[in-house]
């Protein structure tokens, strides 16, 4: 077939093709477009596409003009970034997510999670211990204005009205703790693909210096005031923490030993895995930041309250943690 | 590796024909968003300044959301185009020629965080310049690529002539060359035709613009026109 008697038989389908797209990329209709007025409804399409794909295939077949090539490529390719286009994230895939995947997702990466967690509580502790036999080592970690300003934050001769801030409303400080406590751990995260080592240091880091707090107000009996402060948030954030620092050393083992795959190969799934726990970090986190600005903080409120409540909640997240989805698989 | 197309198969059996882009229109793209998120959060900071205290905490809020989120939402929500990346003719795509996906698109912008160090894009820019399709780490793992968006092809069509026969048979290649001749003719100055015409005496047996004339008619017997 010549391509004129080619392109004349075709054209007609060619025009309502693009016409459908321009309806459907530029200022995205929301209802469905059903026949009539030279455009085909969205349930067409798909066959529409395959038809032309097809007419592209026998164009380059025989060797039909570069323009007219040309042209169904850009058909093709403009089709194929609407059929393959993601779909929206659906408030029940999201529930699924939250109640059974994410936690099936940290049970499935155990190794690096329990790493993770030694990493992070092991140092934490650690340090905790030793500054109570040794207080003066305090110094080695801060200097003395830190030291002055977290003394100053727990003093519990200052009738404070807030605990854990020395100014700042409470949206003040989620604001603020959402800024820096959710990028450490993303950051957290991402450092891991520098195999692993990035995550590592954050880890060890991180669980010296709470540590160092946690133990040189305990040591110069400042401890009440903290104590009080730390007991809601600390399961949901100390948790997150750890899981991001293990999503990223699965990435970090994922370069280091990539096993029966290409590294590429490994690391994209690493990558995806880890893109996932992340999502549940983040959550885990806002969570977390909404309790230290508008639950931590509140001063009178009697101790035996706080810390059952600070006990609930690392019962609940590490039975969620533990329990969540079990003896059910992935939809995907 | 000078080329920097990449040809990835669909389902359908169609090879999808990616351009990938390299280090340059990457950076200003970048530095076109950056430019619209230092505008936004300085516009904010004005009203901001209004609310006190409570006003931090929405400022910090939205820095987040700017920093961390807004690459992902316009990467998955706009066709892979953030603002920047519109202007400069980008988009991220998946390795497999899809549109990008939620997962991909967190993953290559969290990822930032390790192309950035030690200061300024370093370890970005190797990997880019290094990987064959201009890869940052972010997109390695990711599994994503920038390619060039490509612009709808103008249309225009070998102008009509009477048919001519060619003399004699020609092989398809030459065929092709004088259809993709006629098909140029529109951005080509007369001269340049008659000129590029002037190299084929024997097939067009005349002169000037009779020449690209003819030449003009055996492209429209070769597409099968009258």
């Amino acid at each position: 077939m010549k391509q004129a008697a080619f392109q004349s038989q075709h054209e007609e389908a060619w025009l309502a093709f693009e016409r459908w797209l321009d309806a459907r990329t530029r200022p995205p209709s929301r209802e469905l477009l059903r026949d009539g007025d030279g455009v085909f409804g969205d349930s067409e399409f798909p066959a529409a596409f395959r038809r032309i794909c097809q007419q592209l295939a026998l164009a380059e077949r025989r060797d039909y003009s570069a323009l007219l090539i040309q042209r169904l490529r850009d058909l093709v390719e403009r089709g194929h970034l609407v059929l393959y286009r993601p779909r929206a994230p659906r408030a029940r895939r999201i529930v699924d997510f939250f109640a059974a995947g994410f936690p099936r997702l940290v049970r499935g990466q155990w190794r690096a999670m329990t790493v993770a967690a030694v990493l992070f509580f092991l140092p934490m502790i650690g340090v905790i211990a030793l500054l109570q036999i040794h207080p003066e080592l305090v110094h080695a970690l801060f200097d003395p204005a830190q030291l002055a300003g977290f003394e100053n934050m727990y003093d519990p001769a200052s009738a404070a009205e807030r605990l854990g801030r020395e100014n700042g409303t409470d949206l003040k400080m989620f604001g603020y703790y959402i800024f820096n406590n959710v990028g450490i751990g993303f950051r957290t995260f991402a450092s891991g693909l520098l195999a692993g080592v990035g995550s590592i240091f954050v880890l060890i880091m991180n669980g010296v210096i709470i540590g160092g707090v946690a133990g040189h107000l305990t040591a110069i009996g400042y401890g009440g005031p903290f104590w009080r402060f730390v007991a809601g948030h600390s399961a949901p954030e100390l948790l997150a923490i750890v899981i991001s620092g293990g999503a990223g050393l699965q990435v970090g083992m994922a370069l280091l030993a990539p096993g029966r795959r290409t590294r590429g190969r490994a690391l994209v799934e690493a990558g995806a895995v880890g893109a996932k726990l992340v999502l549940g970090v983040f959550a885990m986190l806002v969570f977390a930041a909404f309790v230290e600005a508008y639950w931590s903080s509140i001063a009178w409120m009697p101790s035996p309250i706080k810390f059952s409540v600070g006990g609930l909640l690392w019962l609940g997240i590490l039975l969620w943690l533990w329990r969540g989805g079990r003896g059910q698989t992935d939809v995907e | 590796m000078l080329d920097t197309l990449t040809l990835v198969e669909t389902p359908e059996g169609i090879a999808l024909h990616l351009r990938s882009a390299g280090v340059m229109p990457r950076a200003c793209a970048w530095a076109f968003d950056a430019l619209i998120r230092l505008g936004v959060i300085w516009m904010l900071a004005i009203f901001i300044g209004m609310l006190g205290e409570s006003g931090f905490g929405i400022y910090l809020l939205v820095l987040f959301v700017l920093i961390w989120f807004y690459p992902v939402l316009f990467e998955v929500l706009r066709d892979g185009q953030t603002p920047g990346k519109k202007v400069m003719g980008l988009r991220v795509i998946n390795a497999n020629g899809t549109p990008v996906t939620w997962i991909a698109s967190i993953v290559r912008n969290l990822l930032r965080t390790v192309d950035m160090l030690p200061f300024g894009y370093a370890f970005g820019l190797l990997a880019c310049l290094i990987d064959p399709c201009g890869r940052r780490l972010g997109d390695l793992v990711a599994g994503t690529l920038v390619v060039y968006a490509q612009l709808p092809a103008k249309q225009s069509a070998a102008p009509i002539a009477p048919v001519v026969h060619a003399p004699v048979q020609l092989p398809p290649g030459e065929r092709a060359a004088i259809v993709e001749f006629a098909e140029r003719a529109a951005q080509l100055t007369p001269e340049r035709q008659q000129e590029l015409a002037a190299l084929l005496p024997m097939l067009t047996q005349a002169q000037g613009s009779l020449a690209v004339q003819r030449l003009h008619g055996m492209a429209c017997a070769f597409l099968g026109r009258g």
